[in-house]
């Protein structure tokens, strides 16, 4: 069984440097620049669009937790479309699956070290890229005089995880429902689309502000607090919880189904008992 | 006797509403080699597949060596080589990368020098990238994934498919000497040749059923005997119009005939003709299969499973 975490891992070492190195550049390109634009960041600072998004711009630690911060798991949250549809539903729809399925190994056992998989690689993607953003901090915080430490940088990238793996589980659930990787995709992308615009759209009309809690970026923090507060451990809790949840979900819906047929479940076999 | 490898009863599967198999009954004994023919969509890789226990059946069941493919399915596919019909690799792997993962997900160790062994006799390189392998040489992989763990069991899904007539006389010599071992084949082939060279019993599925399960030479024997007899006298056209008995056509004083029954009536009338010569050339499985679907296709009632 670890064996086949470990082909898992090794097929996916290409994209863990990949992202990693890609999001370490996003973020070290966000980080070098702010001395040369924390002027005008602080003219817009005042906008209410951004106030109602919780942005402070004026602040380093503004500006770095609603840029970096933010948009490194909104960027991983591609990532994590492609590789959870692709793990199941699209080893089902192009035919690998198959030949894995006539191994002596459960299903659960698959699926178990698929998501293992998954979420190592998300995890080290994150690890490279908090680390090249915190040697970044380090190198210019010789010429900026910024309050955030590179450790503090670096877990509040890290920070982002929760929320990727609960995209992930999401989209291996959906994987395990629907007829083929391009439906689930589709849907995972919608939901995570929704979630990420329904939860600053609640931001600007007070009325929708108890729908909040419906969206996943709901419990990850992007503001300024990360650095000063810490990474709120009940959010992650959550988040991880809701991974789990996905992932027991998919679970049971992988146990039961039949592989390689690509319908919705109420076309595929009635299974007797 | 021996023991019973794989035992299905009344199999079914349905997609929704659609008919994968209905009421499959098959049985294959240890040592065997079991020829599964059907055309496209008849049925034969689903049958494969709830073997496998990638698709569960609607109802009946399915065994192997004793034990419910669904509830104690990875202890059965410890003892099986798979083969898929429709064989997909993972492209960026080099062969051997991919058939070394597979040899790590069983407890059973994988013999290096047999794997070696087969990549010789298959004339395969396993040291390239699978996205720069021919047809030919993917099916290959399959091949030696599913033979090099010496399995007890091998079910394989058109096995043949994409290699060229050489590597085909090697695969079959493969499925041989794993009978010679002692050991079950369980495969579909639409090369019937070679179902016929060297299948012990073959099962004829048709529109998810099985119609039939008979020893290779006896199913050959008994459909129908070919006779081209040369008469002294042309005979009327209608002299052969006998139960059982279709005329095939006539080549000047040749006339041809397919007897399934009434062997006693087409030679008295032949000989009231005048019998000059008579050849009865060999009947194929080919011919069979293909005869057996045409009297399908044309009313006849011939779906009754015959275990043999």
């Amino acid at each position: 069984m670890l064996n086949l975490l470990k082909h898992e891992l090794q097929s996916r070492w290409g994209a863990i440097i990949g992202w990693g190195i890609g999001l370490a550049l996003f973020g070290a390109m966000y980080i070098a620049i702010f001395p040369e634009v924390s002027e005008q960041m602080a003219a817009l600072a005042d906008l209410s669009i951004y106030q109602a998004m919780g942005m402070d711009l004026g602040s380093f630690e503004g500006f770095i937790s609603s840029s970096v911060v933010l948009f490194i798991p909104i960027m991983l949250g591609i990532y994590a479309i492609i590789t959870s549809t692709q793990t199941l539903a699209g080893e089902e729809d192009n035919g690998t699956l198959e030949l894995i399925l006539a191994m002596p190994l459960h299903r659960w056992q698959i699926l178990s070290m698929k998501a293992i998989a998954i979420a190592v690689a998300s995890f080290l993607i994150l690890v490279i890229a908090g680390f090249g953003n915190a040697l970044v901090l380090d190198a210019i915080k010789a010429t900026v005089e910024v309050d955030v430490t590179p450790m503090q940088l670096f877990v509040a990238v890290l920070s982002g995880w929760p929320i990727t793996m609960a995209f992930l589980m999401l989209g291996l659930l959906l994987g395990a429902y629907l007829p083929n990787r391009r439906s689930a995709a589709l849907a995972t992308t919608v939901i995570f689309i929704a979630s990420y615009f329904g939860e600053n759209l609640a931001g600007f009309v007070e009325s929708l502000d108890a729908i909040k809690p419906l969206s996943l970026f709901y419990y990850f923090d992007s503001s300024a607090t990360v650095f000063t507060e810490g990474v709120k451990a009940a959010d992650v809790g959550l988040l991880l919880g809701v991974a789990v949840l996905f992932f027991g979900l998919a679970l049971l819906g992988f146990q039961r189904r039949n592989v390689t047929v690509g319908a919705w479940p109420w076309q595929r076999s009635r299974i007797t008992e | 006797m021996s023991e019973r490898v794989i035992e299905t009863r009344n199999l079914t599967v349905y997609y929704g509403k659609h008919r994968g198999i209905k009421d499959v009954n098959l049985s294959v004994k240890q040592g065997e080699v079991f020829g599964f023919l059907g055309p496209n969509g008849a049925g034969k890789t689903t049958t494969q597949r709830v073997l496998m226990d990638v698709i569960r059946p609607t109802n009946g069941s399915a065994s192997i060596f004793g034990r419910d493919c669904r509830k104690e399915g990875v202890a059965i596919r410890k003892r099986i080589g798979y083969l898929p019909g429709e064989l997909s690799l993972y492209p960026n792997m080099k062969g051997h990368n991919f058939l070394n993962m597979l040899a790590s997900l069983r407890e059973k160790k994988v013999d290096r020098a047999y794997r070696q062994q087969l990549y010789e006799r298959l004339n395969f390189d396993p040291t390239r990238k699978m996205k720069e392998y021919s047809q030919g040489n993917k099916q290959k992989i399959g091949i030696v994934a599913a033979f090099m763990g010496k399995p007890d069991l091998l079910i394989l899904d058109e096995p043949t498919t994409g290699l060229d007539p050489l590597m085909q006389k090697i695969v079959m010599e493969l499925v041989r000497e794993a009978r010679d071992d002692d050991r079950t084949v369980f495969f579909s082939s639409h090369i019937l040749p070679e179902v016929q060279a060297v299948c012990d019993r073959v099962g004829i599925i048709r529109d998810g059923q099985l119609i039939k399960t008979e020893r290779v030479e006896s199913l050959i024997k008994r459909q129908y005997k070919r006779l081209y007899i040369t008469l002294r006298q042309p005979p009327p056209t209608d002299a052969f119009a006998i139960e059982g008995v279709t005329e095939m056509g006539r080549n000047g004083q040749m006339v041809m005939l397919e007897v399934r029954q009434g062997l006693d009536k087409v030679l008295e009338t032949a000989v009231a003709f005048g019998i000059k010569d008579i050849e009865t050339p060999s009947v194929t499985l080919e011919d069979t299969f293909l005869a057996f679907y045409d009297r399908q296709n044309h009313g006849g009632n011939h779906a009754q499973s015959t275990q043999t």
